[in-house]
C-alpha cells in the first residue's frame, strides 16, 4: 500500500486533533470535574495513534499510546486532574506536535520525546495504584505487554486442562480444542468470535479457561469446550475456522490438528463510482494557484472591457460583459472557498496566553469572541503572529500583576478578551485588555527626545500614539517595561495589516486598559479601487474606504488646528493635497478638483486629486517599497493596459 | 453485483484508507459516517451489505452503534476496528452483534480477510 497519498492527510488531521488537545486540556483544567474534556481528549490522541501506526510512525505511535494510556486511567477515576498531571498532557501534546512534522519530514525515526515517555508511564502507574480495583494493579505488576505465562498462579494453567475437562465429562457432547494463530492481534477477541461460531452449531458448555478470561493478559490462544451439535466432525472444524486466524481445531482428539489457512479471494472489481458524498479537501496551494489565474482573468477582462468599448452594440461587446459576468461569479466562488472561520487561527492562542501568563506569575481570564467569522485564508495566515504578539504584550506589559492590580482595586485576575466582528465589508479583530493602560507620558517624552513628535505636541492622542508606537525600532530600544508600554514589534503589525489593505487603530485609558482593532478586508486578492490622476500619474485608492467624492474647490474652506480643511454637512475634514504628498510636477492643476472622502474607522480626510478616472478590480501585488519611498502605499498592481500602479494606503492617508 | 459498505470512524484518515482497501477490492463505498449515531442513521438509510465500525468516536462510541444496529436488524454484518490493547471492548462489540474485526495499524489483506468472512 502506498502510504504517501495518505501524509498530507495524516498530517493535517493530526494538527486538527492535537490543536483540539490544547483546547480540552485548557477547559479541563477550568473544570477539573469535567469528563467530557477528559473523554474528547482520549478520542483525539487514540485517534491520532491509529494513524501513526498505520503510517508506520512507530515513535510517534508508542508515545500517543502511553499519552492515551494515562488517559483511560484518568478516565476510569483512577486518577485525578491535578495541574501536575495537565502540564504533563499539555507537554506531552507539545511533544506529539513535533513528532508530527517530524514524522511528516519523513524524521520519525528521529524523533525524541525525551523523559516524557517514563514520565508518562509514572503518571499512569501512579494513577493505577490509586484504582479501587486492586486486581487490575495486581496484572499490571509484571513488566508491561510481556504474557504472564502458564505459572502464574491467577491464570488458569493450560497444562491443568485436560484434567478440567474431565470435570465435565458427565456432559454430553463432544470435546473441542481449539487454537488461535499465535500471530493473531487480540487472541481472546478471536477466541469469542470462535465460540459464537460454535454455539451456532449447537449447545457449548464447560468453556476452558472461561471465556471471561479471554482478555487477560495470560491466554494463550487456547482453549476447550464441549460440543452438542448434530453435525460431524469436519462440518464442525470448518465452521470454527471461519471464525478467523485459528491454527487448529481438533475434535474428540488429543493430537492438535493443524489446519490449512486460505486467504479468501476477494470479490472481482466492479466499477462502480462511489457515492460518496459531501466535503473535499483541498490542498491550500491549489486554491492558491486558483485565486492567482483567477487574477489575471480579471486583469485580462478588464483590458478586454476596455477594447470592446470601441465598438458599442456590436456582438463583441455583449459577449465582453458576458465573459465579464462569469469572471465575477467565477471570482466570487473561489474567493468563498478560501474563506476560512478564524478559529482555525484563534484556536492556539489560549495556550499561548497560559504559558505566558503563568511563567509571568499574571492571573489572567482569556476570552475569544466571533471565533465563526470568516475571512480570506491567506489573510488568515497573515494574521497569526502579529495576533499572537499583541496577546503576548497586553500579558507582559498591560495586564498587571495581581499584588497591582488589588492595590489598584481591580480583580486579580487580568481580562483579556480576542474578538472578531462583521463591520460593514470589513472583519475587526479586537485586543481588548483591562490592565494599565499606556503611559503616554512617558512615551511622549521618549518621542521628543527622538524628535519623532515636535516639541509643541504636547499630549499624545490615540492616532498620534499609534504613529509613534508604529515607527520600526521604536520601542524595540526601550524595551517597554520601562515606559510601561507595549509597543515591541507594533511596526510590524501595522506592516502586515496595512499590507492587506487594513488598519490599526489604538485606544487607551491609563488604570483601565487598552484595545488594539485591526481592521481587514474579508479577501485581499482583489480590491475594489478608484483609479485617480495626478498630473500624469495614476494612483489607486482601496473603494472600501471611499465613503464619497465631492467637488473640491465648491466646499466651503475652514481650518482645524492649523490644518487646511473643509466643512461637509457641519463637519470639518482635514484635507490632504496628494499632488504635495507625492511630490508630482508636471502636468497642469485643473481648476475643479475633485476630493475623496476617506473613511477610516472615525478618522476621516479628504483627499484632493487631479481627476478620478474610475472604478475598477485589481489584483495586489505584494510590494516592497525602495528605501525612501513616503510610507503611503500599501501594494501595487498591474493595470488593465499593462501599466504598474500603487495602491494608496488609506489608514496613512488620515 | 458489488457488495455496498457503509464506513464509520471519526477519523477522515482512517475512513479514507479503508475506503480505499475495499473500494480497490470492488466493494462499493455507499456511506461514511464520523459518529455513533450517523452510523445508526445512515445504516437505517442504506442498508449496506457491511459495515466497518471504530471502537472510539464522539457522540455514541462504535459499540453502543453496533448494539442499535443490530437491535433494528439482526441480519447486520458489522466489522469492528479496533486498535491494540482494545480487546476487552472487542469483545463487548462482539457480545453486542459484531461479527469480527480488524486491528490498526491495518493491513488490506487482513481487512478483506476479515470482511470475507463476514460476508462469508
Amino acid at each position: 500500500m502506498d502510504l504517501n497519498k495518505y501524509a498530507a492527510l495524516f498530517l493535517a488531521e493530526s494538527r486538527e486533533h492535537l490543536t483540539t488537545c490544547n483546547r480540552l486540556l485548557l477547559d479541563w483544567e477550568r473544570e477539573p470535574g469535567s469528563t467530557e474534556a477528559v473523554a474528547g481528549l482520549f478520542r483525539a490522541i487514540h485517534s491520532l495513534k491509529g494513524m501513526a501506526a498505520t503510517m508506520g510512525y512507530g515513535r510517534l505511535a508508542d508515545l500517543a499510546h502511553r499519552t492515551e494510556h494515562l488517559l483511560d486511567a484518568i478516565r476510569g477515576g483512577r486518577a485525578p486532574a491535578g495541574a501536575a498531571v495537565v502540564d504533563l498532557l499539555l507537554k506531552s501534546v507539545d511533544a506529539l506536535e513535533r513528532g508530527v512534522d517530524d514524522a511528516a519530514a519523513g524524521a520519525d525515526a528521529g524523533f525524541d520525546p525525551g523523559e516524557l515517555p517514563a514520565a508518562l508511564e509514572a503518571a499512569a502507574a501512579a494513577a493505577t495504584v490509586q484504582a479501587p480495583k486492586p486486581a487490575r494493579a495486581a496484572k499490571g505488576s509484571g513488566k508491561k505487554g510481556a504474557k504472564a505465562g502458564p505459572s502464574t498462579p491467577s491464570e488458569p494453567a493450560p497444562a491443568a486442562l485436560p484434567v478440567q475437562v474431565t470435570d465435565f465429562a458427565d456432559e454430553a457432547g463432544r470435546v473441542v480444542r481449539v487454537e488461535i494463530r499465535s500471530d493473531a492481534p487480540l487472541p481472546g477477541a478471536r477466541a469469542h468470535l470462535a465460540l459464537r461460531r460454535a454455539e451456532q452449531l449447537g449447545k457449548v458448555t464447560g468453556v476452558m479457561p472461561p471465556a471471561t478470561s479471554f482478555d487477560a493478559q495470560g491466554f494463550d490462544g487456547r482453549f476447550t469446550f464441549r460440543l452438542d451439535a448434530p453435525f460431524g466432525e469436519s462440518h464442525i472444524v470448518r465452521a470454527i475456522e471461519a471464525a478467523g486466524e485459528i491454527a487448529s481445531v481438533a475434535v474428540d482428539a488429543d493430537t492438535v490438528q493443524t489446519a490449512e489457512w486460505r486467504i479468501p479471494t476477494a470479490a472481482a472489481p466492479v466499477t462502480t463510482a462511489s457515492a460518496r458524498s459531501g466535503q473535499v479537501r483541498v490542498d491550500r496551494r491549489r486554491l492558491d494557484a486558483l485565486m492567482s489565474q483567477v487574477g489575471e482573468l480579471v486583469v485580462a477582462r478588464n483590458r478586454l472591457l476596455e477594447l470592446v468599448q470601441h465598438e458599442p452594440g456590436s456582438e463583441l461587446e455583449a459577449l465582453g460583459a458576458r465573459i465579464s459576468r462569469l469572471v465575477s461569479d467565477l471570482q466570487a466562488e473561489i474567493i468563498e472557498a478560501r474563506m476560512t472561520p478564524v478559529w482555525q487561527v484563534f484556536d492556539r492562542f489560549p495556550r499561548a496566553v497560559r504559558d505566558l501568563a503563568r511563567q509571568l506569575g499574571k492571573q489572567v481570564r482569556f476570552e475569544m469572541e466571533g471565533e465563526g467569522i470568516e475571512l480570506d485564508r491567506a489573510i488568515l495566515d497573515e494574521l497569526g503572529d502579529p495576533l499572537l504578539h499583541l496577546l503576548r504584550n497586553a500579558v507582559d506589559h498591560g495586564l498587571e500583576s495581581p499584588a497591582e492590580r488589588l492595590a489598584h482595586g481591580k480583580q486579580s485576575e487580568g481580562r483579556l478578551v480576542l474578538s472578531a466582528a462583521r463591520e460593514r465589508s470589513s472583519v475587526a479583530i479586537r485586543i481588548q485588555d483591562d490592565g494599565r493602560g499606556i503611559d503616554r507620558r512617558s512615551i511622549l517624552a521618549k518621542a521628543h527626545r527622538e524628535g519623532i513628535v515636535g516639541p509643541e505636541v504636547e499630549l499624545l492622542t490615540d492616532d498620534l500614539l499609534l504613529k509613534v508606537l508604529g515607527r520600526p525600532g521604536f520601542s524595540t530600544a526601550e524595551r517597554v517595561s520601562s515606559v510601561s508600554g507595549r509597543g515591541v514589534g507594533i511596526d510590524v503589525v501595522l506592516t502586515r495589516v496595512r499590507a492587506h489593505g487594513g488598519a490599526v487603530e489604538i485606544a487607551s485609558t491609563p488604570g483601565s486598559g487598552t484595545t488594539f482593532t485591526l481592521r481587514l478586508p474579508l479577501t485581499l486578492a482583489i480590491l475594489r479601487v478608484l483609479t485617480a490622476r495626478i498630473g500624469t500619474e495614476r494612483y489607486l485608492l482601496p473603494l472600501s474606504y471611499v465613503a464619497e467624492t465631492v467637488d473640491f474647490d465648491t466646499q466651503p474652506a475652514a481650518e482645524v488646528k492649523g490644518r487646511e480643511a473643509i466643512v461637509l454637512r457641519d463637519r470639518v475634514i482635514p484635507t490632504v493635497h496628494l499632488r504635495a504628498l507625492l511630490g508630482v510636477m508636471g502636468g497642469e492643476v485643473p481648476a475643479r478638483r475633485p476630493g475623496l472622502v476617506l473613511e477610516v474607522g472615525d478618522r476621516r480626510s479628504v483627499v484632493v486629486v487631479d481627476a478620478l478616472v474610475g472604478q475598477q478590480e485589481v489584483v495586489v501585488e505584494p510590494f516592497d517599497a525602495p528605501r525612501g519611498t513616503p510610507p503611503l502605499f500599501s501594494g501595487a498592481t498591474i493595470l488593465a493596459d499593462g501599466t504598474p500602479a500603487l495602491i494608496l494606503d488609506a489608514a496613512a492617508l488620515v | 453485483m458489488s457488495h455496498t459498505v457503509l464506513v464509520c470512524d471519526d477519523a477522515i484518515f482512517m475512513r479514507t484508507m479503508i475506503s480505499d482497501i475495499l473500494t480497490q477490492a470492488g466493494f462499493e463505498v455507499v456511506g461514511e459516517a464520523e459518529t455513533g449515531v450517523q452510523a445508526v442513521e445512515k445504516y437505517r438509510q442504506l442498508k449496506p451489505d457491511l459495515v466497518t465500525m471504530d471502537i472510539v468516536m464522539p457522540d455514541m462510541g462504535g459499540i453502543d452503534a453496533v448494539r442499535e444496529i443490530c437491535r433494528e436488524s439482526p441480519e447486520a454484518k458489522i466489522l469492528m476496528c479496533s486498535a491494540m490493547g482494545q480487546q476487552a471492548l472487542v469483545v463487548e462489540a462482539i457480545q453486542a452483534g459484531a461479527k469480527d474485526f480488524v486491528v490498526k495499524p491495518f493491513q488490506p489483506s487482513r481487512v478483506l480477510e476479515a470482511v470475507q468472512r463476514v460476508l462469508g
